[in-house]
């Protein structure tokens, strides 16, 4: 355990850290990177419906019970919000509105929160830096050509109510509210965009590598590279994003290395996990696909969901590479899990989980 | 054209935007929430930019002449109230108020101000409950008395899901008198009143929680409803509300002294069962096969609704709204008569008092 000020990091080991979303996936990993650093007093906001299991295992696990302070609160709530950031300096955010459909309640549980959350951190006037955790879902690539690199200089969706994709709109708006914050306020802020984040505690195959909807799988990826990142790098990398000086309004995109291709990831899967059967729709066809669904939907003044649109097809399925220099030149980060190790313990994981 | 303004800007409200932007006459003129940037993004995705988080300033500012209210239910009163009183139409999203009393007090502000007011109980406007409400008005059911039997079925889903809602007691649902029924059964008991006398109207209840939500250490939620509900000229109804029948079924049969009806919502299907009955063996046979041609006829009417764009999910509010505001622009009566809101009301009241207050039978 390092202890006492042996990095150059923004806060002391002592000062009190606030993880919003930590009984989440990713936040339970940032808690226990946290501690692994050696932070002391860390405060781990949690929800009345959370599933506190995992984050008690992380914690557990690195002897940091009498550090980490397990706190209920709703973060739709001013005063709940004033409470949890009382005498915070650091605060990693990464609660937010996944898994549903209405726009409206991603953005209420994205955007209102974080403002919610970055309102009451002005009024104590204690905090150093908010790590907003964003995600590669707000990033357009309509506009660039297949096989480019795609990187923080990227655009961002302009439209995102247009993708259909309720997760992407309240992202898109969160950044666009702390990146305003940060310009109208002085608001002190760093914006990670983690790719696809995979790991035991998700048993899942991403959407980049295609879609059961129709009752067989679709690979729409092909050669496509997954922009993954195992939970654990992840987690370190986020952590440094709030730790190392001079970083505010920076933006990081967090990918690992050797990242394999959607058609390797599949192969494995099937290999190592299950087997089942799935169709190859090559690139022309996804892309046709998602145009004539698109249009469709339009047609049928919405009977059909707009599920597959061509800003789908761009930001999902088209062939693009991922670059993760900044986040390493800038803050020191490296992926210590080898995407190989990392996909061995996933599918492991996954295994298990069908079994269970 | 009808300039329409939106109190409440969540899920549900997504819903109404939608409709009414699809609407000829309409516009969405302006949203109010008392979060600004909740109403400001219904309006960026919807209306015509105007957003506010003062109800007072938005009624004077933007001057709707509807207002949808799509907050959660314990705000109703007091909002449509105010509404009412600016001189503005109210489309109210159910549960349409906490009690009955509120209902008649609204109604009668309405009446007063010469106002329209509906409740948004949507699915007694489907395809097949509009065509269910032309049969009953062409005498197919024969003259009451009729009997109603309504099963309406909300799946909460699996332990994780159920333990997750149990422990969301912030969530406005917990603090209705009826909780969760209270807030799902409003569409079930519309149907039923609908078809009822709106005089000397009783009303049975049973209420339990059910095993599975003991099980999670759950035994104030009452999940299980049985009721009967009779009316002055003897038409009856049962009505089953249940977390745990599988399928989850949401079905309504009515029959009459000469016919009955089957409205299967879930398959989107509307049965004619003929009162006749066939003699000996016959009555195994030829009525299977007059079930299998009209649930062909109504697969077949699926399509063609499908193929016209008139088949969305939330086909039945897209009906009600246009109904409504049609009522506004021709000073006709509102789609739902003010007497089944207010016999809604009073069941849903009595309902709740029997399961919340022990009570087993009260007149409504």
């Amino acid at each position: 355990m390092e202890t006492g000020l042996s990095k150059n990091f923004i806060i002391n080991y002592d000062e009190p850290i606030l993880v919003t979303g930590s009984a989440g996936f990713i936040g339970r990993y940032v808690v226990g990177q946290l501690l692994k650093k050696g932070f002391n007093k860390i405060r781990c906001l949690v929800r009345e419906t959370s599933n506190l299991e995992g984050l008690e295992k992380i914690i557990d696990l690195e002897g940091g019970r009498s550090k980490c302070e397990l706190i209920q609160g709703n973060l739709l709530l001013p005063d709940d919000c004033r409470n949890i950031t009382e005498g915070i300096k650091l605060i990693y955010h990464l609660a937010a509105g996944t898994g549903s459909k209405s726009f409206s309640e991603a953005y209420l549980n994205s955007v209102v929160a974080t403002k919610n959350l970055m309102e009451a951190s002005l009024e104590h006037g204690a905090l150093k830096r908010l790590v907003n955790v964003s995600s590669f879902a707000v990033y357009t690539n309509m506009k660039k050509k297949t096989g480019r690199n795609l990187d923080e200089t990227c655009p961002v969706e302009t439209s995102p109510e247009t993708r259909a994709e309720a997760y992407c709109y309240g992202k898109v708006r969160q950044d666009e509210l702390v990146i305003a914050y940060g310009r109208e306020k002085g608001f002190p802020y760093v914006i990670v965009r983690p790719g696809s984040v995979y790991g035991p505690g998700k048993a899942f195959i991403p959407g980049r590598v295609g879609v059961d909807t129709f009752g067989f799988f679709l690979h729409l990826g092909g050669s496509t590279p997954l922009p993954l990142t195992y939970v654990e790098n992840c987690a370190e990398a986020i952590v440094l994003a709030g730790l190392v000086p001079c970083l505010e309004g920076e933006v990081f995109n967090i990918v690992d290395d050797d990242l394999p291709s959607s058609r390797e990831f599949l192969r494995l899967y099937k290999r190592m996990v299950r087997k089942f059967r799935s169709v190859y729709i090559p690139k022309i066809l996804s892309y046709s696909f998602c145009f004539f669904w698109e249009k469709f939907s339009r047609w049928s003044r919405g009977q059909v969901p707009p599920v597959f649109t061509r800003r789908e097809w761009h930001a999902y399925w088209k062939k693009t590479y991922y670059a993760n220099g900044k986040i390493k030149k800038m803050t020191g980060w490296k992926p210590d899990i080898k995407t190989e190790d990392g996909l061995r313990t996933f599918f492991e994981y996954c295994r298990q989980s069908i079994k269970i | 054209m009808i300039k329409v303004a939106i109190i409440g800007c969540g899920k549900i409200a997504e819903s109404h935007a939608d409709v009414i932007k699809s609407i000829k006459n309409a516009r969405l003129a302006a949203t109010c929430d008392r979060e600004i940037l909740m109403a400001r993004q219904l309006a960026e995705r919807y209306g015509e930019g105007a957003y506010y988080d003062d109800l007072s300033l938005m009624l004077d500012n933007a001057r709707p002449e509807v207002v949808h209210i799509t907050t959660p239910p314990q705000s109703h009163f007091e909002i449509a109230r105010t509404c009412l009183n600016a001189g503005c139409h109210v489309f109210v999203e159910k549960p349409f108020t906490v009690n009955g009393d509120e209902a008649t007090e609204l109604i009668n502000l309405a009446v007063s101000k010469n106002l329209k007011i509906t409740v948004g109980t949507d699915e007694q406007f489907s395809h097949i409950a509009v065509e269910m409400r032309r049969l009953v008005a062409e005498g197919w059911l024969g003259d009451p008395p009729y009997h109603m039997d309504c099963y309406y079925c909300y799946d909460l889903g699996d332990e994780r899901y159920a333990r997750a809602f149990l422990k969301n007691r912030s969530h406005w649902l917990w603090q209705l008198p009826g909780q969760l029924i209270q807030n799902i059964i409003p569409h079930a008991v519309m149907k039923i009143c609908e078809f009822l006398s709106y005089e000397g109207v009783d009303v049975q209840a049973l209420g339990f929680t059910s095993d599975f939500l003991r099980r999670l250490d759950e035994s104030h939620l009452k999940d299980e409803l049985r009721a009967i509900i009779k009316d002055g000229k003897q038409s009856t109804a049962y009505l089953t509300f249940s977390t745990q029948i599988r399928p989850p079924i949401r079905q309504f049969s009515i029959f009459g002294t000469k016919n009955g009806l089957i409205l299967d919502q879930d398959h989107h299907a509307l049965l004619k069962i003929p009162g006749v009955q066939h003699k000996s063996y016959v009555e195994k046979t030829v009525p299977l096969n007059n079930l299998a041609r009209q649930y062909r006829k109504n697969m077949f009417t699926n399509i063609r609704l499908f193929l016209k764009r008139q088949f969305q999910m939330k086909r039945g509010l897209y009906n009600l709204i246009d109904l409504f505001y049609k009522s506004i622009e021709n000073d006709a009566e509102p789609p739902i008569p003010y007497e089944q809101i207010l016999m809604c009301s009073r069941v849903i009241d009595s309902v709740v008092r029997q399961l919340y207050s022990g009570q087993q039978k009260t007149r409504s």
